[in-house]
């Protein structure tokens, strides 16, 4: 997601990791820390002036 | 390619009826067993002050099924219009309008009309106004440079088309503008079997 932000014209892309996040029932978040899932928040700008 | 296109096409619209059919379950029966925390419960846990979820109405609050806060980074300005993709039954919507005021805008968009009746109906109870469209927000229903803030909550990973949401949110921005989502990301490919059905995907 970071890397499509910025092709699609976002500037100062940041990220941060969700701490408390996780699924309720075990065995989702079982499969979901096989697949290093996790929630972030993404914060970013459209530039103030074109190309900018 | 063109098979490819209508397999995909075939699987949006089947993942769009299980987006719908997920969240309405959420919303209408939320003692329900979910795969994800929702309702008060997820909102205590992703540190949502107390005040706001006893201001917001019920309806709002117990409806909840982000995976974080977008407010925390979000700041929002009295005066400014906020588009909240994937608004449902309207909490991040709400919370939003307390922070832009009246002379501010709170524009929501949602696959489900039903949500959108449901989110505009508990701003009303709260004395704010909510614009809620149906649509997508791989094609935003809202004219260019438009929205000073975007926010979304856990909706931008139920998209095959990534890309194409956040030129859209780029396109309804205003130059200077600003977003602050909070999503799931993962950090392996998923499975074909996943990608390919419709409720794993979704939940």
């Amino acid at each position: 997601m970071f890397r499509l932000l910025e092709e699609t014209g976002f500037r100062r892309v940041r990220s941060a990791v969700v701490p408390r996040f996780r699924f309720r029932k075990a065995s989702t978040q079982n499969s979901a820390e096989a697949y290093g899932v996790k929630a972030v928040m993404l914060t970013a700008e459209r530039p103030a002036a074109p190309g900018g | 390619m063109s098979d490819l296109a209508g397999t995909q096409e075939s699987l949006e619209a089947t993942l769009k009826d299980e987006i719908i059919r997920m969240y309405e379950e959420v919303a209408d029966h939320p003692e329900g067993e979910f795969h994800f925390y929702h309702g008060r419960e997820a909102a205590d846990l992703f540190e949502y002050p107390a005040e706001w979820l006893d201001r917001a109405p019920p309806g709002a609050v117990v409806s909840f099924a982000g995976v974080g806060n977008p407010h925390v980074r979000s700041r929002a300005q009295p005066g400014e219009t906020v588009l909240d993709l994937g608004s449902g039954a309207g909490l991040d919507a709400i919370i939003a309008s307390w922070a832009v005021g009246p002379a501010g805008r709170v524009i929501g968009v949602d696959l489900n009309p039903g949500m959108c009746r449901k989110a505009q109906a508990h701003a009303a109870l709260t004395g704010t106004r909510l614009e809620c469209h149906e649509g997508r927000m791989e094609q935003i229903p809202l004219p260019d440079a438009q929205v000073d803030l975007v926010i979304s909550n856990g909706v931008i990973n139920l998209s095959f088309r990534k890309r194409k949401v956040f030129e859209e949110m780029f396109r309804v921005l205003k130059p200077g503008g600003r977003m602050s989502i909070v999503d799931i990301v993962s950090a392996k490919q998923l499975s074909q079997s996943i990608v390919n059905d419709p409720k794993l995907w979704a939940s």
